[in-house]
């Protein structure tokens, strides 16, 4: 019981993140490669934070600033590029980040990560607390969702979605295209650093090797597999990604067969990645009728 | 002063492998306008196959164990042309990237499982270094930098003295007229994925002769080729050559001032630099609309 | 009253030399037309006008403000809205949204707006739903407001985009070819519209080359060829002129 609450925490905390990552991908067509940079820049400021003695919350709500901050940092040179040369600075950017963690040692403890990250007061820690836990994640999470979900079938994301299917004619029509994406990219991190601040304080150890390709491609995929462009196929995607993942552990595997496990997770992963761009780019649930 | 040089030599000797990366990668691009991001397993599994052939219970020397390995590499190469390449050659350039993105992951995973995620090397005994004007090379590392310019000058060769090269620089240069003018565009794909592959291979032999073998070695490498293309002028060969180079020389003479830890920010810096100022690379000429 | 204005405007690609030393200007009423032979740079003073592309050399005017270096959407959003050559309708949006989606100055679409000012927002989409409902009417398009716009006929996605200028209140039209592709009906509904639209007091400065329908609808025409200006006066007189014929016909008499 104790670990479903478990993969359904994790599960919710990678819906946000995958809603933020949909914002910008799957909305506005930013191929955002580096998102993960802003999860592990919201993770590693409230850890940090919290650990000097800031409160969890007021720490959060700072990791959120620090990772919007950021992505603003980022997207006014960006977003000069087009498409697939952004997907690629983006990627740079989210290594050097990680870079970053790996070698300021003196800031982040660099591999060795950063242990014993508290839980906000009213939730505490350890087992007892999953419920609590979970019901937080739960409200944040159906926050986020309603937010954006407003957000994006408001005039905000109909023109978000022309800057995607067609920037010229989006231009033609008097939108300010770049800072339209700007603003996409803003909320985008601003909700990915949410997600690695409520991460940080669930599972109480981060390190840098948490922020790498991998968590980017598994984001990706929770996006692209659920159905970009929608609101529900984020949340969709993200529930299925984990919950597979996680559900692998209750396969009777034979123990010297077990270091094949996560690398036959990975292939699987990349394979449903390339399926989905063969068969059905648009994800499982459909951004348009018909 | 004997410091820098032995840097600079260094530099150039990891250079010539880098522009075996570089020059495969760049061709991909110029052909087919895409930036393969699976380009790094091809280099990982031309060093893995070698290793495969050379060790029971084929046992091949090295030299031997190479042709079988980069045949092998080459077929990679050419089945993720004909299953996921081709197949997508007019979906949105978004959709290539995500895809090769899932590529690169699945075969990297594959790595993972057929050799396992330790470090492993050729077990050649380490040669003592050859001594001349004070300066320290060892054998394998002249072999490097030979057969490098030996396949570099075969390139050469097949680009502007064969049919097949000069139909290839004419497809890079101008897609449709091409396709017009009666080139044979599947023989000049299968020309294209035969090199850029064998190039990526036999790179990755010379990098993993040089170093060790790991399963992260086509991500790693992946970086440094693209900021090499990217320098050089993406689809310019003779500009990735030069840029495979000029990052070899640059990585290894920053050592003397900055931490190894940081030596990958080179090839990253790199890339954000030139995306800023100079997209189309030193050499590049591409025309821009707004 | 000069509406639009266009100085020594040069624009070269590599050595071509795309647009040449072009020097016009526009009247604020009437329908103006700018034909010449394929490649002769007209879509490319288009791009140039709007802020597509940039300028090599000259100035460019609209309504006697400096327009050439600024970004097309400042450009559009001053009045000067234009059309695309080959139809850029938003094929997965449905054809009420391509509409709604080119109105200008929608608070909606600030998204903090969106939750500070809902009410202003849902009377703002409201009244833009109106005036695309009636748009559509005029249009024809009504019966298929709520298609994809991807599922229409080439013909109703030219309107659509017509349907799109329309809701941005602009000030002067530029239309790229309006009459490519599209059936001699649908051409006559065209022809009204645009009547219409100028009586109304809106400038239209229209590329062409069905010679017919700028005979009838342009009073002026401009002729370019190979990134010059060569003839400007009214569409009888550049059938007699000699470098307009040349023009269209020395090509032919040249590559033989």
């Amino acid at each position: 019981m104790g670990y479903l609450m478990h993969i359904i925490i994790i599960a919710l905390i990678y819906a946000i993140f995958a809603v933020s990552l949909n914002i910008e991908l799957g909305f506005t067509g930013l191929y955002n490669f580096g998102h993960v940079a802003f999860f592990g820049i919201g993770a590693y400021t409230s850890a940090l934070l919290s650990l000097a003695g800031m409160p969890v919350f007021l720490s959060m709500a700072c990791g959120m600033a620090a990772a919007a901050a950021a992505g603003f940092l980022l997207a006014i040179p960006a977003l000069r590029l087009s498409g697939d040369y952004f997907g690629i600075a983006t990627l740079v950017f989210a290594e050097m980040v990680r870079l970053f963690f790996l070698n300021e040692r003196w800031l982040t403890r660099g591999p060795m990560g950063i242990p014993g990250i508290p839980r906000p007061d009213c939730i505490g820690a350890g087992i007892a607390s999953l419920p609590k836990f979970l019901l937080f994640s739960g409200l944040v999470a159906a926050a986020v969702f309603l937010i954006v979900r407003r957000l994006t079938t408001s005039p905000f994301g109909r023109v978000l979605k022309v800057v995607r299917e067609d920037e010229f004619v989006a231009q033609a029509l008097g939108k300010n295209v770049f800072s339209l994406k700007v603003k996409t990219v803003i909320l985008g991190s601003l909700l990915a650093g949410l997600a690695g601040a409520m991460w940080a304080h669930y599972v109480t150890y981060i390190s840098p090797a948490d922020f790498t390709l991998t968590e980017t491609i598994l984001v990706l995929l929770c996006v692209v597999l659920g159905g970009r462009g929608t609101n529900w196929g984020p949340v969709l995607g993200a529930f299925l990604v984990i919950f597979s993942s996680e559900s692998v552990r209750f396969l009777p595997i034979p123990s010297d067969l077990g270091r094949f496990v996560a690398p036959l997770q990975g292939m699987i992963y990349g394979a449903v990645l390339i399926l989905i761009m063969l068969k059905r780019p648009g994800g499982i649930i459909p951004e348009h009728a018909g | 002063m004997i410091y820098y040089l032995q840097l600079g030599l260094n530099g150039i000797i990891a250079g010539s492998t880098y522009a075996m990366f570089a020059v495969g990668l760049t061709m991909v691009y110029g052909v087919f306008r895409f930036i393969n991001f699976a380009h790094g397993e091809l280099i990982a599994y031309g060093a893995y196959l070698t290793l495969l052939w050379s060790q029971p219970p084929f046992s091949l020397p090295l030299y031997l164990a190479i042709l079988p390995a980069l045949a092998i590499t080459a077929a990679i190469g050419l089945a993720q042309d004909r299953w996921i390449f081709h197949p997508l050659r007019n979906s949105k350039p978004i959709t290539l990237l995500i895809g090769s993105i899932g590529l690169s992951y699945f075969l990297r995973n594959g790595i993972r499982i057929i050799w396992g995620s330790d470090l492993m090397s050729y077990g050649l005994e380490s040669t003592r270094g050859m001594r001349f004007a004070g300066l320290t090379v060892t054998t394998v590392q002249v072999l490097m930098v030979a057969s490098a310019v030996f396949f570099l000058g075969l390139l050469y060769v097949i680009l502007t003295r064969t049919l097949l090269g000069k139909s290839l620089r004419a497809v890079s240069d101008n897609p449709e007229l091409a396709g017009v003018m009666g080139i044979n565009m599947k023989k000049v794909r299968l020309t294209v994925w035969t090199l850029a592959s064998v190039f990526a291979g036999f790179g990755g032999i010379l990098l993993a002769l040089d170093t060790n073998l790991e399963p992260t070695m086509g991500l790693t490498n992946l970086i440094k080729a693209f900021a090499a293309v990217l320098l050089g002028g993406a689809g310019n060969v003779w500009g990735a050559l030069f840029g495979g180079l000029f990052i070899g020389i640059a990585e290894n003479i920053s050592v003397a001032f900055f931490s190894p830890g940081y030596k990958d920010f080179i090839s990253f810096s790199v890339i954000i630099l030139v995306l800023l100022f100079r997209p189309k690379g030193i050499f590049g000429i591409l025309e821009g609309v707004r | 009253m000069n509406m639009l204005r266009l100085k020594n405007v040069t624009k070269s690609f590599g050595g071509q030399t795309a647009v040449n030393d072009v020097s016009l200007m526009l009247k604020g009423d009437g329908i103006t037309g700018l034909v010449g032979p394929n490649g002769s740079g007209k879509t490319t003073l288009f791009h140039l006008i709007t802020g597509f592309y940039t300028l090599d050399r000259g100035e460019i005017r609209y309504a006697d403000r400096v327009i050439s270096g600024r970004q097309p959407h400042t450009i559009s959003r001053m009045g000067l809205v234009r059309t695309f050559q080959q139809t850029r309708a938003l094929s997965f949006m449905s054809t009420l949204d391509n509409l709604l989606s080119a109105a200008p100055d929608q608070a909606g679409e600030r998204p903090a707006h969106v939750f500070l000012h809902p009410v202003r927002v849902k009377r703002e989409e409201r009244k833009n739903r109106e005036k695309a409902g009636k748009i559509l009417e005029i249009l024809n398009l009504g019966s298929v407001a709520d298609n994809l716009a991807g599922n229409l006929s080439f013909g109703q996605q030219k309107l659509v985009e017509l349907g799109r200028v329309l809701m941005a209140r602009p000030k002067m039209i530029l239309l790229d070819e309006p009459t490519a592709g599209i059936n001699p009906t649908l051409i006559r509904q065209l022809t009204e519209v645009i009547r219409k639209l100028n009586s109304d007091g809106i400038k239209i400065f229209l590329i062409e080359h069905n010679m017919p329908f700028v005979a009838e609808i342009c009073e002026e025409i401009f002729v370019m060829d190979s990134g010059k200006l060569i003839f400007h006066g009214t569409p009888i007189e550049a059938r007699e002129n000699d470098r307009v014929i040349d023009a269209y016909l020395g090509r032919e008499n040249h590559a033989a």
